[in-house]
């Protein structure tokens, strides 16, 4: 019962009307900072940092973190309607998203976003309520081993990501994981393929890449497509989600959601990893998987989820024990250390009204996020009828200022030209980018973590098997490899039914 | 007092003179006042890192005493050094500046130690004021029995258990004062480099390491949860916030290690310009907000004027260099 008078005491603080407002304008922001590609939870929360020292800790956390989980329900917009990706974790909507919004359901697809980012949220706050203290120190025992078999069960699922040919997806993901391998090599700080470049010191950042293979490469690519002409304004009815749509997006978005926390809690793993194992999951439990990469609503439910699920997550570490995840919620610590208010143990006893006012103001941003998006997708539909020849120079030009405004670097900028280019003949050539977005997120963490590993048990392999959690997540791995070489033997793979029906088209 | 009133009035000075400098266009005499337009400030790390908490704060008690929108500028990569030169190469006119720590001096050094062109060197840049030096502890985690250092360096010696100590990376401000210490104590050790301060103690707290030099700042928390237990201090004296902690030089090891934050200038930048960002700084330390946002942070504010600050880096850089040529090429 104590937690109900907690949460009772949590609900005073946020419903103050003072920090209502603060809350709003958090995830008014958020929604903002999501939607504008480049321009992350990131840059925002750090801009808006200084702004909230006049403010007291609860007000100036809440606002923040607003910022935070408002961005992840942002950035699903303009990967639907223009295939950008407004926020690194919304690559895998750009897929299904888009290709909902190219059959003339974009309303239903920024619907279900919506809604699968409100209940994975909701859910990841009462788990945050529940069960934090317990999770992060569960949460902790991931170390190097485990977060290397975490990675290659990630890259065993990559396997069935491929909406073409398996040759093809592995193609890209190995594109994918050398261009990862670009940068200073942690471990013997040589740099590696960075051409005496100092930007390219840290690698390559995900956001030029991301923004220019997916929405530069589909820009590029409009002109030689045989222009659709006017694209038909929906009737509000057909704005929402049938109920068929509904129907097909409960499973994933549950899914999503509890795949997303746990993902989400493990310290130094990012969301994006999240939506990409609930794509992957999705599409193999799915009856039709031929149907991703073609507007499969659960290629939207479950990643959108999994991202938002995955924030929330986040919060675990860096409350209850005060260490930040990644850089987000670097900066979120840094904001309450200022505040005079050190997370960690001990927040929840010294400063009660800040760490349950803090949750029960998720709960509230949640419903207004809910609120704001909502009505706006009539709005955000609209966009698409702006002709292109007006609409397609504003995006780049967006595209442009946000990447150079991640590090404020133009080498960023070039990356996502360059990038730009090769996504146009990715297209051309039908090869889907997801995979090598994929590579590039995973190679630096898998290498760090397996070197890490093996530094740990001074290069004895059995780390990985001896440590129960590693082994267990081996174990699932195995046995995914085992059970796809299975229906590989007995001949009844979907890609092949898929090929056949290709080449009975050609 | 109130810091309500304080940032709306600073920022409403700042808004009345961007609008002022906006409506009037640049009169003759703007190059001899400085500043007359926005400063800008690289920050070399990632937002939230060690220069970053401290800028912040200072940008928004300078504002009022310039009576000009200070900026923070991320420009994060390889560990610093990609502000850090960036700052190098701007022009020398005083609006743009840099906020850097400790590792500034090293940079140079790991770039002759690896054969690659020096991209710049201490003599780049003219200290203006240091605000924040966080003596470094040594700690270990409550798994391990160690109560004294001795204790430690003794098993560590001995080899009976796999001892690792963790850091924020190759060369990094929490590698270079373990480094200077393991030299020191004839001890050989597992290093498990990590991607920056946060995953550094996440090693430690989750015992895939179990030795680390942090700042206390960033320890804190922790040590007095009970899930750290400090060893020794790098500071010349005793730690206000660690009174029961011994320094490195009464266990008889002659190192001092300290995580400072300090503005710089590019060279060749105006003396009547460093000379107002001195005397701002100097105001701006004293500032009570400043010194209470710090004391938040679990700093005390160490503010050092150019000429002690020249001092203290120049015998830091030092430290610093040798620290890098003891790890050496790995």
């Amino acid at each position: 019962m104590e937690i109900f008078d907690n949460l009772l005491l949590g609900f005073s603080v946020a419903f103050r009307p003072d920090v209502l407002i603060y809350a709003f304008l958090g995830c008014l922001v958020g929604t903002l900072v999501g939607m504008l590609p480049g321009i992350g939870p990131l840059a925002g929360i750090s801009i808006l940092l200084p702004v909230t020292f006049g403010l007291d800790a609860t007000k100036a956390i809440v606002m923040l973190a607003g910022i935070y989980y408002g961005s992840q329900y942002g950035g699903s917009t303009t990967s639907i309607l223009m295939r950008i990706p407004g926020e690194a974790a919304s690559v895998m909507t750009c897929i299904d998203g888009y290709a909902m919004a190219r059959k003339g359901r974009a309303g239903a697809a920024l619907a279900i976003a919506a809604v699968g980012s409100f209940v994975a949220g909701t859910f990841g706050v009462i788990m945050l309520t529940l069960v934090a203290p317990p999770l992060a120190n569960f949460a902790l025992r991931f170390g190097p081993p485990e977060y290397t078999a975490l990675l290659v069960l990630g890259l065993v699922f990559l396997a069935y990501m491929s909406t073409t040919s398996l040759a093809r997806t592995l193609i890209m993901a190995c594109v994918g994981l050398l261009l990862g391998c670009i940068g200073i090599d942690v471990m013997s700080g040589h740099f590696r393929y960075a051409f005496d470049i100092k930007e390219l010191g840290d690698g390559i950042g995900l956001v030029p890449v991301a923004v220019g293979l997916f929405g530069l490469g589909e820009i590029l690519s409009t002109p030689s497509k045989t222009v659709v002409g006017k694209v038909v304004p929906p009737r509000f009815a057909e704005l929402m989600p049938s109920r068929q749509e509904w129907r097909q997006s409960v499973m994933p978005v549950a899914r999503g959601s509890v795949l997303g926390f746990v993902v989400g809690i493990v310290p130094g793993s990012a969301h994006i990893i999240a939506s990409f194992l609930s794509y992957a999951v999705e599409k193999r439990v799915s009856k039709t998987p031929e149907e991703f990469g073609k507007g499969a609503v659960a290629g939207v439910a479950g990643p959108e989820s999994a991202n938002n699920a995955a924030s929330t997550g986040a919060f675990v570490p860096m409350l209850a024990l005060g260490l930040p995840t990644g850089p987000v919620t670097a900066v979120l610590m840094a904001a309450l250390l200022i505040h005079g208010v050190p997370p960690g143990p001990q927040l929840v006893t010294e400063h009660p009204q800040v760490f349950w006012g803090f949750i029960a103001s998720m709960y509230v941003g949640n419903l207004m996020l809910l609120a704001l998006n909502l009505p706006l997708v009539g709005l955000f539909v609209r966009v698409l009828q702006i002709p292109y020849a007006y609409l397609y120079p504003l995006i780049i030009m967006f595209c442009i200022v946000g990447v150079y405004l991640v590090n404020n670097s133009i080498v960023d900028v070039w990356i996502m030209l360059i990038m730009g280019l090769v996504g146009y003949a990715l297209r051309k050539f039908h090869f889907d980018p997801a995979p090598l977005v994929l590579g590039l997120v995973i190679a630096p963490t898998f290498e760090l973590s397996l070197r890490q590993s093996l530094v740990m048990s001074s290069g004895n392999w059995t780390i990985f098997f001896t440590r129960p959690i590693a082994g267990v997540l081996f174990a699932i791995c195995g046995v995914l490899l085992a059970l796809s070489a299975l229906s590989w033997l007995r001949q009844k793979d979907w890609r092949e039914r898929l090929a056949e029906t290709e080449t009975g088209k050609k | 007092m109130d810091r309500r009133r304080f940032v709306a009035g600073s920022a409403a000075t700042a808004a009345t003179a961007a609008t002022a400098a906006a409506l009037a266009a640049p009169p003759a005499w703007s190059q001899e006042v400085y500043p007359s337009r926005p400063v800008s400030f690289i920050n070399p790390f990632p937002p939230g890192g060690a220069a970053d908490v401290v800028a912040r704060p200072l940008a928004a008690v300078l504002e009022p005493i310039l009576k000009q929108p200070m900026v923070i500028e991320t420009k994060a990569g390889a560990a610093g050094q990609v502000g850090a030169q960036f700052a190098a190469a701007a022009k020398p006119d005083g609006y743009t500046l840099l906020i850097h720590i400790v590792s500034i001096s090293g940079f140079a050094e790991v770039d002759r130690l690896y054969g690659r062109q020096v991209k710049f060197t201490n003599d780049d840049f003219i200290p203006i004021a240091r605000f924040i030096a966080d003596p470094m502890v040594l700690v270990v985690n409550d798994q391990q029995p160690f109560k004294t250092l001795k204790e430690f360096t003794d098993a560590a010696k001995a080899k009976t258990n796999d001892l690792i100590f963790s850091s924020s990376g190759l060369h990094g401000a929490l590698h270079l004062p373990m480094a200077l210490f393991l030299k020191a104590a004839g001890v050989d050790m597992k290093h498990l480099p990590t991607n920056g301060g946060g995953p550094a103690l996440t090693a430690i707290l989750g015992n895939n390491s179990q030795v680390l030099c942090s700042s206390i700042a960033a320890a804190n928390v922790h040590l007095r949860s009970g899930k750290l237990r400090a060893l020794a201090c790098f500071g010349a004296q005793r730690a206000p916030a660690l009174p029961d902690v011994p320094t490195m030089k009464e266990l008889g090891y002659n190192i001092e290690f300290y995580l400072w934050v300090g503005m710089f200038a590019p060279k060749a930048t105006p003396e009547n310009v460093i000379t107002t960002m001195r005397q701002a700084s100097k105001q701006a330390a004293s500032d009570d907000k400043f010194v209470r946002a710090m004391k938040n942070l679990g700093q005390d504010v160490a503010y050092l004027d150019q000429p002690d600050f020249k001092a203290f880096w120049d015998a830091d850089a030092k430290r610093v260099q040798e620290a890098v040529r003891t790890i050496g090429k790995v």
